[in-house]
């Protein structure tokens, strides 16, 4: 009987220390494979980022009182890369419209290959190198105002991306001066007739031949002369399909087109100066029933201030677009709240002109435009 | 055409070995000038704590495509903001 008992306490105490030692052990394990997991994860070639920004707002145009919360965007960005070899970037847009249905584009999708210390290859749809705003400061987190400056968001007269393939890069420093260029080659823009009869370049790249119309070549080349200073020149040449062609509706006709552009930024101390000038021609149609050609154009200047004891940065911002059937001149002042440097909140107040035909007696005929905007946006 | 084609190929190869050969170069004091020279010229400077080391690789690879960076500084800006995230993070 005391043997027994005696066994039955040694037995006790063995499964005691076996399960004490079993959870120590499967313990370590997990550390073990924690730690195995994140050095696997460091040092692995390739990986996969979500990167992207999203805002949200309201919006109400002074005359027409049509106040609602209608500035909702989230916009996910996927960063895939292979070493220091291979990057793939693609931007999906998603956006609430007016209907309320999800409308959903697809910003950029490209891969870049690394090809030496100065140049890298960029194949697919990528952001107009033409000017700055549409490639690099339109993510809500980024632009300092709550909406683009005229000209400046979708079918205006800035670029919005292309097709093709581009180099690009940063060249080595000339007399402390730093470089950096954009050459490329896309398919074609087209010019379109809107149903409510305007005329639009859809400056958005598309994989349409365009019954064969010249590929667009263009570029951009900017120097940094002072460091927190860029000054850019940009320019495109080719043609675009014109799919309008009046005499025979199914024939897509080849004009001439071509670009100029030219951005300066400069950031000094808590000031954050942009100003950006785009123009595209369209050259005259053969077709003497065809859409006149002429000159989109579109300038923003923007100065900004961030007072950093308080969180704020005022925002003052002029701009104009101009087209063959309307003029749009906008003054914008804006107030933002930083509640960390990539999550803002802004409000602003437009003051805004539109001027263009009038549909009954073709007489130009002025609008007014004034706008109040708030927005919450944030990059992650 | 099958020149071309094989001096395209030779010269892409001779461009990524040279890029290997460059690798593990990275000035921090450097990095430090060009992040504050052109990062700022664009958007507010997100935190090094902000994003994982991972993720850092990632999003300057993104930069130096935008911004028109040489691998150089790109490398260089990397290496200086994982140097101040490991400061913040408390693991150097």
């Amino acid at each position: 009987m005391k043997y027994l008992a005696q066994h039955s306490k040694v037995l006790m105490h063995s499964v005691i220390l076996s399960s004490m030692l079993a959870t120590m052990a499967s313990a370590d394990n997990g550390e073990d494979v924690t730690v195995l997991q994140v050095a696997q994860e460091q040092n692995a070639l390739s990986g996969f980022q979500l990167a992207g920004y999203a805002s949200f707002g309201y919006s109400n145009t002074k005359d027409v009182h049509d106040g609602s919360f209608d500035l909702v965007n989230f916009s996910p960005i996927f960063h895939y890369g292979y070493s220091d070899i291979l990057q793939f970037e693609g931007e999906v847009e998603f956006s609430i419209a007016a209907d309320g249905e999800t409308e959903i584009d697809m910003e950029y999708a490209a891969a870049n290959l690394f090809l030496n210390n100065y140049m890298s290859l960029t194949l697919g749809k990528f952001m107009s190198p033409i000017g700055q705003f549409r490639q690099n400061f339109h993510p809500s987190w980024i632009n300092k105002m709550p909406d683009a400056p005229v000209g400046f968001g979708h079918g205006g007269a800035a670029l919005s991306s292309n097709v093709g393939a581009a180099l690009r890069g940063g060249l080595p420093k000339v007399l402390g001066i730093r470089h950096n260029y954009v050459v490329y080659v896309s398919n074609a823009y087209t010019l379109e007739v809107a149903p409510d009869g305007d005329v639009d370049i859809v400056a958005e790249g598309s994989t349409a031949n365009n019954n064969g119309t010249a590929p667009t070549f263009g570029g951009r080349y900017a120097i940094d002369p002072i460091g927190g200073m860029e000054i850019g020149i940009s320019g495109a040449y080719g043609k675009i399909a014109d799919l309008n062609s009046s005499s025979n509706p199914d024939k897509i006709t080849a004009r001439d087109y071509n670009v100029l552009g030219a951005d300066l930024t400069y950031h000094i101390g808590n000031f954050d100066l942009r100003g950006e000038y785009v123009e595209q021609n369209i050259g005259e149609s053969t077709d003497p029933l065809g859409i006149e050609g002429g000159k989109w154009q579109a300038a923003y200047a923007q100065v900004a201030y961030q007072i950093d004891m308080l969180h704020l940065e005022p925002v003052l911002r002029y701009g104009f677009y101009k087209n063959p059937e309307l003029e749009q001149k906008q003054t914008a002042l804006g107030l933002n709240y930083l509640f960390s440097n990539n999550i803002i909140a802004k409000m602003a107040y437009e003051f805004g002109n539109r001027t263009s035909p009038d549909e009954d007696t073709g007489v130009d005929t002025t609008i007014k435009t004034d706008k109040f905007l708030a927005q919450l946006a944030f990059g992650f | 055409m099958k020149t071309l084609l094989k001096t395209t190929l030779i010269t892409l190869v001779f461009c990524l070995n040279t890029l290997h050969a460059e690798e593990n170069k990275a000035d921090v004091m450097n990095g430090a000038q060009v992040w504050t020279d052109v990062c700022m010229r664009c958007h507010n400077l997100r935190q090094p704590a902000d994003l994982s080391t991972r993720a850092w690789k990632f999003s300057m690879n993104h930069m130096r495509i935008r911004a028109g960076l040489t691998a150089d500084e790109t490398r260089d800006i990397q290496a200086f903001i994982l140097q101040s995230k490991s400061t913040v993070d408390g693991t150097q």
